[in-house]
């Protein structure tokens, strides 16, 4: 027993180094319509209990830099469920159209019509959001990332 | 965690008007279904690829109820007395996330305002429903089944319903029968028999599959918004021939004063005028047969009989004339003949002469 609990002290901190130093969580959102009783209405978030076709969502991906270095070269992708429509909302993410081969703001990229012609990418051609950080996140930094969609 | 909902919310309600209307959805995605968003991060450390973190989530979709249920064509259907197996179709569409049975029930108005506007008047008799079986659009006897409800309709699915009815025969011209038909979403779960009825989850919401109903109210009675039922409502009017009959004489000469001021004494010759009208307004009759008992104390005049003249002035003072084409014939001292199609607001005579005897 000895012998083990000094194995786990020596190991303690390398482990916590390696793999648990950064975390990301990922949450969702209903945005939902509440009238003020003046004619007008308020959007306000709610827990998704309540979701069904065409109801907007907010994505919303926490992350944190628990450990003691910077980490550097830090890339969130997040492919888009089958069932959601990108609605916007994450100017700063580059999108993909083609399920992460390729890259990109959504005017660069290009979609080739059936009739032949090329047009622009929009939103519900999204497949894929990717944010890639030019920074690295300093030890004990955390931030947001979201972006929104549509239930199919 | 408020906090970041607090800007989210003021965020959203300035980009609600530029994200713009919600995409043009029916049912959408099926109900009980999952939607797993799962986000991965790649990151180093001092230069050195760490393992990549995912995180996901997720949220079950719940059931959204939205059937319809409409009347295929916007006019009444045009029914003759007495006639049978007469159709009004309605679509019944079940736009829910969710494959669902349709119970359905047809129903006739007593009084008030028909769906085309008429006041409804009388009822059909044998009504039964029926589903377009063959998918034609129209009602096949023998072919389409008599239904109750449509069995596991799936989302985004429609049908075709007829309403099928008889007409009575005492039925008059512009009666109007106002029929409606409900439809109301039972659990699709089992094929070949009939769900139960699906009722809205009540109280507070649930992480797991709720339901909801979206349905709008219906000219049925009973049919509120959001009932999980969805109506809507036809009408018959009856197309019938108004005709009356006249029948007019006049004593056409004697074998004493010949043509001046003839009597009605035995050898007169007396004229017989027949006059069929059929009111403006209603329905063209056709074959219509004439039969008229000659008195026995006449004798009828050989080849005297004209059918389809025109009548000049109105009955019975006004004038036959001797315009139409012979025809007609007598057998067993009764003289018969077949007029042609009296068109509304026309009229038509049989003519004969007959001698006293």
């Amino acid at each position: 027993m000895r012998i083990f609990l000094t194995l786990l002290a020596i190991l303690a901190p390398s482990m916590a180094l390696a793999a648990n130093n950064v975390t990301l969580s990922s949450l969702v959102f209903v945005e939902k319509a509440v009238p003020d009783g003046a004619g007008r209405k308020h959007i306000v978030l709610e827990e998704p209990k309540s979701v069904m076709p065409g109801d907007r969502l907010v994505f919303i991906l926490n992350y944190r830099n628990a450990g003691r270095l910077p980490a550097s070269d830090f890339v969130v992708t997040n492919p888009l469920p089958a069932a959601v429509v990108y609605q916007g909302g994450a100017e700063s993410a580059q999108v993909s159209i083609d399920g992460g081969r390729n890259w990109g703001t959504l005017p660069a990229l290009r979609v080739l019509e059936p009739d032949g012609r090329w047009r622009s990418a929009r939103a519900e051609d999204v497949t894929h959001l990717r944010w890639v950080l030019k920074q690295a996140i300093p030890a004990g930094a955390f931030g947001k990332l979201s972006f929104r969609g549509v239930v199919r | 965690m408020s906090n970041i909902i607090k800007i989210l919310a003021v965020a959203s309600g300035v980009t609600a008007g530029v994200l713009g209307a919600t995409p043009a959805l029916a049912a959408g995605t099926a109900a009980g279904a999952t939607i797993t968003n799962t986000a991965t991060l790649n990151y180093q450390v001092g230069g050195v690829a760490q393992t990549a973190i995912n995180a996901s989530n997720n949220i079950t979709v719940d059931r959204k109820i939205t059937l319809t249920v409409a009347e295929v064509g916007s006019a009444t259907t045009s029914v003759a007395p007495g006639s049978s197996a007469q159709v009004t179709s309605f679509t019944v569409t079940n736009s829910s996330n969710d494959t669902i049975d349709l119970g359905l029930t047809a129903a006739q108005l007593s009084g008030g305002t028909a769906a085309h506007g008429g006041t409804d008047n009388f009822d059909l008799t044998g009504l039964g429903m029926f589903v377009d079986t063959n998918g034609n659009g129209s009602y096949d006897a023998g072919t389409d089944q008599a239904v109750t409800y449509l069995d596991e309709i799936a989302a985004d699915a429609s049908r075709t319903v007829f309403i099928v009815g008889n007409v009575p025969l005492t039925s008059a011209n512009g009666d109007v029968a106002g029929v409606t038909l409900v439809a109301q979403a039972r659990s699709g779960s089992g094929a070949g028999s009939q769900g139960a009825v699906i009722t809205e989850t009540s109280g507070a919401n649930t992480a797991a599959m709720d339901t909801v109903f979206a349905d709008a109210a219906g000219p049925a009675s009973g049919d509120g918004a959001r009932d999980g039922k969805a109506s809507d409502d036809d009408d018959y009017t009856v197309s019938a021939p108004s005709l009356t009959v006249t029948k007019q004489s006049r004593v056409v000469s004697d074998p004493v004063n010949g043509s001046t001021n003839p009597k009605l004494i035995p050898g007169a010759v007396v004229e017989y005028c027949i006059v069929v009208q059929n009111a403006a307004g209603s329905a063209s009759a056709n074959s219509v047969t004439i039969s008229d008992p000659l008195p026995a104390q006449t004798s009828f005049v050989t080849a005297s009989s004209f059918l389809n003249g025109t009548y000049t002035g109105s009955t019975p003072t006004g004038t036959c004339n001797l315009d139409g084409t012979a025809g007609g014939s007598v057998a067993a001292g009764t003289l018969s003949g077949t007029l042609g199609t009296i068109a509304a607001g026309t009229t038509r005579t049989l003519y004969f002469q007959v001698t006293i005897n």
